[in-house]
């Protein structure tokens, strides 16, 4: 993974030093609050109901063993024992003292981490495919892309101050995007040109909110050297022309949709030829260099290396998968994903157990994580948006000696991807942002639906859970989200059907009125019941199947014949 | 069952924790609901609000006045958000177990 260099660290350094001065002026009474807030806001603290809270940006979800064991002493020694994993890869700790967040910013900078650009008007910390790097489908390792995209944008002065925040996601794998590309503000996809080129398709305008939106394509091809001064050139048209004289219109997908994407484009394209010169192209040797910092690990080579050896380790996993017995073989079916190097594969660490908010891990579990990174997956994990940690690099044959472990640490649940795999915002417990709660659905769902042989039965579904529009839970791409509104002070939530943040993106339909916050999770439970009740087959996925059905038996089920026919 | 009355309070949150504040009829900053200052109406807790904002800042943060019900228990939020504020999220803060590995625990 990549090294700070002399200039990261001094920077990164300096801003920690900065904040600590800020932080002793508030205290001191010295500025006021509303001189504080965009001060805090660019180091991530914020204000929520009844504490502060801090985000820590993890680019790219990458952390070592290292910073792993590092979030875990500031949760023991700073916050309330545990740390948040949040929807966009990063970390969040919901207790800190003001007085302790310079404290805390130290510790981050001694392992080469830090809250930076993790809020505000600016770009915000870059997110990639979670396999990022171990795909089977993946073109080519986006992390390098994202590291260039990460040191070009931290502190860049021309776009510290811009109309609105501003997300930018990129995808090495054709086929399968697990980034979500096509909702934020610039996606970036690896692609392959006719001469078989690879270089980047780059899109515009997506995202949730208010206003969900689906990227549009600025440029199909873009030659790998130019990334900088393209984005540089999207950047540009944005923060000229995005509206500032209203916060909800004021993100790209606002303009991109106002002036359409031809004229967009041509925005663009006109400001990249008269911006662009040859200093700007990204030389070789840069690329080279970060590159580098994401070479493939010393794998081990089985048997002889050849074909007959990788399908050996496949059969290895396969049987893995029949065990008899059923825990492992349901974990490893449903919580392994293949290698790209034979022998290998990827372990989710399922942070959706009972009784404990998504994505919630405490000091005593990061530690251990930790030490299992360090044992079984080169020292490194890594966060998911859907609030899930990774083990990259496990062999094959070590996967019952992790599982054992993950049991005894209650992070073994056999859900990755399945029902019960439910994405939340903090919601109404914490956020002041938010108009009803999240997580309590969310542990309702993972309890009410927690036999494994139901979610297996069910096959891939997603449930995702915003407590208010702003769907950091990002509800409008659930195969079923659910939204938190707010009646007079009383929570009820929007049932939605239909949404995919993938290739085949779509936005969630609106099923019908709001349901009080006691009826909402059996109304999922009939969705769900009405969907296995008319799928064609086992293989047809409930996102299929809504697609093919449309919304009408939902509603049917959920309201009955009357509110249905409204 | 008595019918609650509306009484108008001020509130904030300190600046050293970000913990949810009240102001006592004093004038200084309580953690608990129950020291809360009740007025009759809006007109007399939003200039405490705004004096707070400019005299207070030091102390507290983003005071603002709001509504509350009260019966013969007392004062009780009228919002789901006052609610929370008031008495902590409705979710488990850190699991009881602390996530310590357990020999004991079973595979889901």
């Amino acid at each position: 993974m990549y090294q700070y260099d002399e200039y990261d660290t001094r920077i990164i350094t300096a801003r920690a030093q900065q904040f600590r001065g800020q932080v002793e002026r508030r205290l001191s009474g010295e500025i006021t609050e509303d001189e504080f807030k965009p001060l805090r806001l660019q180091n991530g603290l914020y204000m929520q109901l009844h504490a502060y809270i801090l985000r820590i940006a993890v680019p790219y979800g990458l952390l070592s063993s290292k910073q792993i064991r590092m979030v875990a002493h500031i949760a023991r020694t700073y916050d309330r024992g545990y740390a948040h994993l949040t929807t966009r890869q990063n970390f969040q700790y919901n207790w800190p003292k003001l007085e302790d967040v310079p404290k805390i910013l130290d510790c981050l900078a001694s392992v080469e981490m830090h809250a930076v650009q993790t809020s505000g008007n600016c770009v915000r910390n870059v997110t990639a495919d979670h396999f990022a790097g171990i795909a089977r489908d993946e073109l080519e390792d986006p992390r390098p892309w994202a590291e260039i995209i990460r040191q070009w944008s931290t502190f860049h002065p021309e776009f510290a101050a811009l109309p609105r925040k501003f997300k930018i996601a990129i995808t090495g794998s054709v086929q399968n995007d697990r980034a979500a590309v096509r909702f934020h503000d610039i996606g970036v996809r690896l692609v392959q040109n006719e001469e078989g080129e690879v270089g980047f398709e780059v899109l515009a305008g997506g995202g949730l909110g208010r206003t969900p939106l689906i990227a549009e394509v600025v440029r199909s091809f873009l030659p790998k050297a130019e990334l900088l001064g393209y984005l540089e050139a999207i950047m540009r048209v944005y923060n000229l022309f995005g509206r500032r004289d209203n916060k909800y219109k004021a993100r790209i997908k606002i303009l991109v949709s106002a002036v359409g994407i031809e004229e967009f484009r041509r925005l663009v394209e006109e400001e990249y030829k008269a911006s662009m010169t040859p200093e700007l192209l990204l030389p070789e040797e840069e690329i080279e260099r970060v590159r580098r910092y994401f070479a493939p690990k010393s794998y081990r080579t089985f048997g002889d290396g050849g074909e007959a050896a990788h399908k050996q380790a496949d059969e290895k996993w396969l049987s893995f998968q029949l065990s008899t017995e059923r825990g492992f073989g349901n974990w490893v079916k449903n919580n392994t994903v293949q290698h790209r190097v034979p022998g290998y594969v990827a372990a989710v660490i399922s942070v959706k157990v009972p009784h404990v908010p998504p994505g919630d891990l405490t000091d005593v579990q990061l530690d251990s994580v930790a030490e299992l990174a360090d044992r079984f997956s080169f020292g490194e994990a890594v966060v998911t948006h859907t609030q899930n940690l990774i083990l990259p690099d496990v062999e094959v044959a070590a996967l019952p000696e992790l599982y054992q472990e993950l049991v005894r640490l209650d992070l073994a649940p056999a859900n990755y991807g399945k029902l019960t795999d439910v994405i939340a915002c903090p919601g109404l417990d914490y956020c002041a942002l938010a108009n009803a709660r999240s997580i309590p659905i969310a542990l309702e769902i993972v309890e009410r639906f927690e036999q494994v042989d139901y979610l297996n039965d069910l096959g891939d579904v997603s449930i995702k859970i915003s407590g208010c529009i702003n769907a950091c839970g990002h509800h409008h791409v659930g195969n079923i989200g659910i939204l938190g509104i707010d009646k007079k002070g009383v929570e009820f939530y929007q049932l939605q059907l239909g949404g995919s943040p993938g290739n085949d993106a779509s936005v969630g339909k609106i099923l019908g009125p709001a349901l009080p916050q006691d009826e909402i999770v059996s109304a999922v439970a009939k969705v769900l019941d009405k969907y296995l009740g008319l799928r064609e087959s086992a293989e047809e996925t409930f996102l299929e199947a809504v697609r093919r059905v449309g919304l009408d038996p939902f509603k049917e089920a959920v309201y009955g014949g009357e509110k249905a026919a409204e | 069952m008595a019918k609650s009355e509306v009484r108008w309070i001020v509130t904030a949150n300190f600046t050293a924790d970000g913990a949810v504040a009240y102001r006592r009829p004093d004038g200084s900053w309580s953690r608990a609901l129950g020291d809360a200052e009740m007025l009759a109406a809006e007109a007399e807790a939003a200039p405490l609000a705004s004096q707070a904002a400019k005299l207070e800042q030091r102390e507290v943060s983003d005071p603002y006045a709001i509504d509350m019900a009260l019966g013969p228990d007392g004062l009780s939020p009228l919002t789901a958000r006052e609610r929370i504020r008031a008495f902590g999220p409705t979710v488990p803060i850190r699991r009881a177990d602390g996530g310590r590995p357990s020999p004991d625990k079973l595979a889901r």
